[in-house]
């Protein structure tokens, strides 16, 4: 067999990779630890269901990219329930509650979308998390569906590696996170209605 | 031979030019003086929708004011203490939200802990204007080349607002605009002549915020 020039394959692995970096899967992987939340808690007891679906959630928000967000989603929420609540207690089905709590909170995915600077003409990369919190009293009476989207962004997508600029777009969406809630979720009108209730009944 | 080298370090040395204005606004002229208990935080604005402050420029502004010796809080750790009260969705746009901030027990307990006199917002981008020219590389199993000739403008527009945490007021607000051409010349191999435009507006905004911290 007659021997190759090193030139020839040095051509043919950089072709290689070319090809690999256009159509290959992005796969990215968010274990973060978040920080503790600066938020005034209240006098509440929550049960908070994280499900096995959730807590190893793997979002697809399109054909080539993969994030999985379901141990850093479940992270997040554990430590912003933690803070909205005097008391939290986090289980993986409802099953096992000893305890009566005021709230029980379910939360999933809904959906995931993702913005790459061929689709949006930025140099930003953009991760939308759409959440559904299935708000229920102890009897399992349904309070409300609270659908919660989140939003991350890279500062500059120009010389990052997609999938470090997708991963900091997704940590930068699960912050969101913390925000969103510690905003809105006493302002949810069904929420303050009950919790309302709850507090004048003790 | 030397002839082309001569030629290519001249047209290095004289083509890379950069032009940066400075505009300043100070509430008033006197410069701010900063104890050694007290703290400077930096904060990139990232409430925009099409541009985020970048953390490399807020690291080179800070990095320039520690210089000084000044106590400069990194921006990771000043967001991280505040969770989440300076994400993008809910960092004071204004001065009256900080005010209805700073009011929260918590979040005043985590400023003052951290000796935080002075917040600067950074707001603003590098953007590249104008492209011109081309260059293109080919690979072959005998060698590889690039060839051509490639020109963009860069321009960096940056504005520094510094609050004065103490009375939560406005003490000076500075802007610097700064503008240049980079090149990338083909000849086999990409030989990049690259304008630091940011650097340069690093450079001055942080000499203008020098003179308000004295």
């Amino acid at each position: 067999m007659r021997s190759q020039h090193p030139v020839f394959f040095i051509t043919i692995v950089c072709i290689a990779l070319i090809v690999k970096g256009c159509g290959g899967t992005t796969q990215v992987l968010s274990e973060e630890s978040f920080p503790e939340l600066l938020a005034p808690s209240r006098a509440f007891y929550a049960v908070i269901i994280f499900t096995p679906e959730f807590s190893n959630y793997v979002a697809r928000p399109s054909s080539k990219t993969s994030l999985s967000i379901g141990s850093a989603q479940e992270n997040i929420m554990r430590k912003t329930f933690s803070a909205l609540f005097d008391t939290v207690d986090f289980f993986d089905s409802e099953e096992k509650i000893e305890q009566a709590p005021d709230i029980i909170i379910h939360p999933s995915v809904v959906e995931s979308q993702i913005a790459v600077p061929s689709q949006n003409y930025l140099n930003v990369y953009e991760i939308w998390i759409k959440y559904n919190l299935k708000l229920t009293d102890v009897e399992g009476n349904l309070i409300d569906n609270w659908f919660m989207p989140v939003y991350g962004k890279t500062s500059d997508s120009f010389m990052l590696q997609k999938e470090k600029a997708i991963g900091s777009a997704t940590r930068a969406a699960l912050r969101d996170i913390g925000a969103k809630l510690s905003l809105d979720f006493y302002r949810i009108p069904s929420v303050e209605r009950h919790l309302r209730e709850k507090s004048g009944r003790s | 031979m030397p002839l082309v080298i001569n030629c290519i370090l001249i047209f290095i040395l004289t083509a890379c030019n950069t032009t940066t204005t400075i505009d300043e606004y100070r509430s008033f002229d006197e410069g701010v003086t900063v104890s050694s208990e007290e703290t400077i935080a930096l904060l990139g604005r990232r409430d925009a929708g099409h541009y985020e402050t970048d953390d490399e420029f807020v690291a080179c502004v800070g990095d320039k004011l520690r210089s000084l010796s000044l106590n400069v809080l990194p921006e990771r750790r000043l967001i991280d203490a505040l969770y989440p009260w300076l994400e993008p969705r809910t960092a004071p746009k204004g001065l009256l939200r900080m005010r209805q901030l700073i009011q929260e027990p918590l979040i005043n307990k985590a400023i003052t802990e951290r000796g935080i006199r002075f917040l600067i917002w950074l707001d603003g981008s590098t953007e590249t204007l104008d492209r011109n020219g081309s260059i293109s590389c080919a690979a072959g199993p005998g060698g590889a080349g690039c060839f051509g000739f490639a020109t963009w403008d860069k321009a960096s527009v940056y504005e520094a607002i510094v609050w004065d945490l103490s009375d939560v007021s406005e003490v000076a607000r500075v802007r610097v605009d700064s503008e240049g051409t980079s090149y990338l010349i083909g000849a086999i191999a990409p030989i990049p002549l690259l304008t630091p435009v940011k650097s340069d507006a690093c450079k001055g905004l942080s000499s203008q915020l020098e003179a308000i911290f004295n």
